[in-house]
């Protein structure tokens, strides 16, 4: 299992050159609503909200080697929360969107505390039934979901304020929100890559390494599992209601298990082992689907090839491979 | 309610259950042994149907023509199972069970494009062969053949293949590589080989089963994604690992279903997956399993 | 390549390059339908029917000057994908008007998106009554298809005509299209004959893999009638099942399906095993049991057969075809195909189709389309059911 940090060939070569490329990439995303297309900017935010549910993700699945194939519950009971609570009750965002992660934070504890008491295939078997049910519920529950048909016209959140912003006032609601996304997201991520950095984060890493060995020295390794499975469904709570808004409208769909596939392929291609692995992923997947699907309407084929290809080629996912491809230049140069 | 709707709700729940032990069996083959999560296994059965379907249209559609087209589609599958496992899982055995995952999440993308590409998105119809048409009175309740033959086909599979488990040198073979695959290597046995057979083996029931349902299913595009969810449950149900596991899990699904419909009629949506949910929290590794 | 290869290559791009400038002139419309997975059975022969439309409309010169253009997308029976790909088609690729969708929330969800970017959206299938009542009513959405009020009623007054059924049994797929057209039925048919008696209702789910269970149980209840509103794939499963149980025996065929599957696509798939006797519709019926074909159907099919390149075509298309033919009459009659002028002109708007006329209401911007009911009988001519004498049930006639 490959590790979650950068090799240190590649974190001394940008300590060096002391380029904070996180920093960078978050500017270059701000700019999107004055320097990309409008359908561009679409995209970016999907990839930004999609970044966010694939870390969520990875923090079960890379970090702590809990497999979920229901983490696509957690995303969609923050977009029902966060879209029921903005449409049939008026509830602005600032209330809402809290409102949603606290919501997912509960079901993520009611359930995760039957699953981790599973291991493995169970686990995940466990999850999916979990996210199925969730499905069920929204799927039938006409009155509060509306469901098989949804939630369409969730509203905007109020970003009038963003008129005494200077720069801001020129921008259309649509545009406003992608900046909100865009900081949330990065927040977001903030925090996560502080879990997996802290003492907690590296004793999840301890238990995804050997449970057995975590228990002896007296590490309560449910409770930490339970830990980072509330956490991970928040976060996917906070991305789920951030996409509900995006896609005007919440929809059964959001729940289904094919996104948690979906999701987990984000993250395994962009490479497991590391914490922007996830995002770039997601980033591929996004950019991949959109240029297939308008090529052709066999698009499965197109993907799945490609898939294939890249499992077979890239090992560690596309992250892996980039810093494979550091590595070998690095010392190729005699470092 | 008269005994005899009563035996019919149970005869009904027994096909229901019979037909997903006939595609959950090949699953829990492979991941009982090989503890791989093939996803796939739904596309070998879709083009299992397909292929099915083809058969019958190629030789004379009478009833010989159904049973040789079932042996042609399983013959089929299990062909494209080989090239499958030869070309692609064997590279994958070591690694990550995710890496195995995604590669099966790849395949059943690439084989249903196929299938859309051979046979179209219509929807197709085989018809039960004449020899198994009709109906028969038992206990007052009308019964067709085809689904006793489904019925009693399940314990069928399940019986060989716990008695070459079990009776046979395969069989002993087969449950060592479960307990300790290295060992077994070490030991001079052919693990690749067997590894191989066990997965072209798996591929051929998931074609057998596909070809064999035929008569009483709609053969339509995404059939294989329909179906593999509720196989999966019945295997994890029953503990993995375990043939009769897989073989009761099915069983108690279907009555489960077919009962809980008469107190609770909107039950069929999430039936499955609340009874996998309530059974795995009591039992976590499933009736019969065996902890991991 | 030689030098006077490539010169003469250039040329021909030079002389070709005003086609190229008359092609960026065309009226784009977006399609996004499923083309993959179950209900693909159905988004196929749609995308076709509307291909058709715009193969016929550009031969005879298209809309006010300028050819038409479809651009189909796959949107995977997904709400959020079918949003990505309205966006994309509106705002990438410029589209002028939407058509399509499928599934019950993909097309609320493209409305939405069409209501935010002022941009024409014409449905083919969604039946379910919201799309077009307020709060999703908007200036910018129009229903080709039926509603399920109108096809349950339609059903009731049919099962109605029995005068010696007593208690009538529903089987539908649980989702709120099933219930929907249950309650809709189950309203009128109370309204007609208070006494009929519901004696079961069976709510296996969309996808259903084995409706033993739903059969047996049902026919414990030993109904007279059944209304049922399974369709595609599932009714044929559902079919193969029932009829050796005796399902179909029992109530001496008297069972009404309001869901489409007189249609030749599921006749053909059913085959010999279709159970004749039952009373079924079609938006068309393709074949004609009967007599009195309007010529302008006749001619439709054949064209729809050659296109398909299908013996029989399919039930299917003409929806698709009329969402075109709708998007065609309305750019005419406003004279632009800017969408606001478009959309006004459609309100109250008749326009022509192969199964005669359509109006689209002007307060719901629905064309409440009746469909062609009748029993499915055996004709020689023909190796699989067919609609014997369809008859075109408007909602007037059975409000």
């Amino acid at each position: 299992m490959t590790t979650t940090a950068l090799p240190a060939t590649l974190r001394r070569g940008l300590v060096a050159r002391r380029v904070p490329w996180t920093l960078v990439v978050f500017l270059v995303l701000a700019t999107v609503p004055w320097v990309a297309s409008r359908y561009d900017a679409f995209l970016a935010e999907q990839i930004v909200i999609d970044a966010l549910f694939a870390v969520s993700l990875n923090l079960l699945l890379g970090t702590t080697g809990l497999v979920s194939f229901g983490h696509v519950a957690y995303f969609g009971v923050g977009a029902y929360v966060c879209g029921i609570l903005m449409k049939t009750y008026g509830v602005p965002f600032s209330l809402a969107f809290p409102a949603a992660g606290l919501g997912t934070a509960v079901f993520a504890l009611i359930s995760g505390y039957f699953c981790v008491r599973l291991i493995k295939l169970y686990f995940a078997m466990l999850t999916l039934a979990f996210s199925q049910i969730v499905w069920a519920i929204c799927y039938k529950w006409n009155d509060v979901t509306g469901g098989d048909q949804g939630l369409p016209e969730i509203p905007y959140p109020d970003l009038a304020w963003m008129d005494h912003v200077p720069g801001l006032s020129a921008l259309g609601i649509g545009d406003r929100f992608y900046l909100l996304t865009l900081v949330l997201v990065a927040v977001s991520l903030a925090v996560l890559h502080r879990v997996v950095r802290s003492p907690f984060g590296r004793m999840l890493t301890t238990i995804r390494d050997n449970p057995e060995r975590a228990a002896f020295i007296g590490v309560n390794v449910r409770a930490y599992q339970l830990a980072a499975f509330v956490a991970a469904g928040t976060f996917a709570g906070f991305a789920g209601a951030l996409y509900g808004i995006f896609s005007r409208g919440v929809f059964a769909d959001y729940v289904l298990w094919s996104k948690s596939a979906e999701v987990m392929i984000m993250t395994i291609l962009g490479g497991m082992g590391f914490f922007w692995g996830p995002p770039v992923g997601a980033a591929a997947l996004v950019w991949l689907n959109q240029a297939i699907t308008s090529y052709t309407e066999y698009w499965p084929f197109v993907l799945g090839t490609i898939l294939l290809v890249l499992l077979f080629a890239l090992p560690g996912g596309i992250v892996g491979g980039i810093v494979g491809l550091w590595t070998r230049a690095r010392g190729r140069r005699g470092a | 309610m008269a005994p005899s709707f009563l035996f019919s709700q149970f005869m009904g729940g027994l096909t229901t259950a019979m037909f997903l032990f006939l595609i959950a069996s090949g699953l829990s083959l492979v991941f009982g042994v090989m503890r791989v999560i093939n996803f796939a296994h739904g596309s070998f059965y879709m083009l299992g149907a397909y292929l099915a379907w083809q058969g019958v249209q190629w030789l004379h559609p009478t009833g010989a023509g159904f049973w040789a087209a079932t042996l042609f589609a399983a013959a089929g599958v299990g062909v494209l199972g080989a090239v499958v496992e030869r070309l692609f899982f064997r590279s994958l055995y070591g690694r990550e069970e995710l890496y195995q995952l995604l590669f099966t999440y790849a395949l059943v993308l690439i084989l249903g494009d196929a299938a859309k590409f051979l046979w179209g998105t219509g929807q197709l119809s085989v018809s039960t062969p004449p020899a198994l048409a009709g109906s028969v009175q038992i206990f007052g309740t009308t019964q067709p053949i085809y689904s006793l033959f489904i019925i009693a086909i399940g314990p069928a599979i399940a019986f060989a293949g716990w008695l070459v488990l079990n009776r046979t040198g395969v069989g002993r073979m087969v449950r060592a590589a479960q307990m300790d695959r290295e060992m077994l290597d070490a030991l001079g046995a052919n693990v690749g080989t067997l590894y191989t057979g066990m997965f072209v083996f798996s591929a051929f029931l998931a074609g057998l089963s596909g070809a064999l349902v035929t008569p009483i299913q709609s053969i339509v595009p995404g059939m294989d994604v329909l179906i593999i969810v509720q196989a999966f449950i019945v295997v994890v149900i029953g503990g993995m690992g375990s043939f009769w596991g897989t073989f009761w899990g099915s069983v108690i699904y279907g009555e489960v279903l077919s009962f809980g419909i008469l107190i609770f009629p909107g039950f069929s949506l999430f039936s499955v997956f609340a009874l996998m949910a309530v059974i795995l929290i009591v039992r976590p590794w499933g009736l019969f399993g065996r902890p991991l | 390549m030689g030098y006077r290869n490539r010169l003469a290559l250039a040329a021909a791009a030079a002389a070709l390059w005003p086609l190229a400038a008359t092609a960026a002139d065309t009226i784009k419309i977006g399609f996004p339908i499923p083309l993959s997975g179950p209900t693909a059975v159905y988004g196929e022969p749609i995308l076709k029917g509307a291909e058709l439309a715009v193969s016929e409309i550009n031969a005879k010169g298209g809309v006010l000057g300028r050819k038409l253009e479809l651009l189909s997308r796959d949107s995977k029976a997904s709400a959020d994908e079918a949003v990505r790909l309205a966006r994309e088609l509106i705002i990438k690729n410029g589209v002028d008007f939407l058509a399509g969708t499928l599934t019950s929330a993909e097309a609320p969800a493209v409305s939405t998106v069409a209501k935010e970017n002022k941009i024409v959206f014409v449905a083919p299938t969604a039946k379910l009554t919201e799309l077009t009542l307020p709060p999703q009513l908007h200036p910018y959405v129009f229903r080709v298809a039926s509603n399920t009020d109108v096809e349950g009623r339609a059903g009731a007054s049919l099962m109605a005509k029995w005068k010696d059924v007593k208690t009538v049994a529903t089987i539908a797929p649980d989702y709120a299209y099933g219930r929907d057209s249950i309650a809709s039925f189950v309203e009128k048919i109370k309204k007609l004959r208070p006494d009929i008696q519901i004696v079961d209702q069976q709510w296996p789910k969309l996808g259903e893999a084995d409706f033993t269970p739903f059969i047996t149980a049902q026919m414990g209840k030993k109904p007279d009638a059944v209304y049922c509103s399974l369709f595609a794939g599932d009714f044929v499963t559902f079919t193969k099942e029932a009829t050796p149980l005796g399902y179909f025996k029992a109530i001496k065929n008297r069972l009404i399906d309001g869901a489409e599957v007189g249609t030749v696509d599921e006749a053909q798939a059913l085959g010999d095993n279709y159970p004749y006797g039952i009373i079924a519709d079609a938006y068309d019926p393709v074949i004609w049991g009967g007599a009195g074909e309007p010529a302008e159907h006749k001619a439709f099919e054949k064209n729809l057969q050659t296109f398909m390149k299908s013996k029989y075509g399919s039930g299917w298309a003409i929806v698709g075809y009329e969402a075109i033919e709708a998007l065609a009459e309305g750019a005419k009659k406003a004279g632009s195909t800017k969408s606001d002028d478009v959309a006004k002109a459609m309100l109250g708007m008749t326009f022509d189709t192969p199964v005669g006329k359509r109006t689209f209401s002007a307060t719901s911007h629905e064309t409440l389309s009746p469909e062609y009911w009748g029993t499915m009988v055996k004709d020689a001519a023909y190796p699989f059911a067919v609609i014997k004498n369809p008859e075109s049930l408007p909602p007037s006639s059975t409000n």
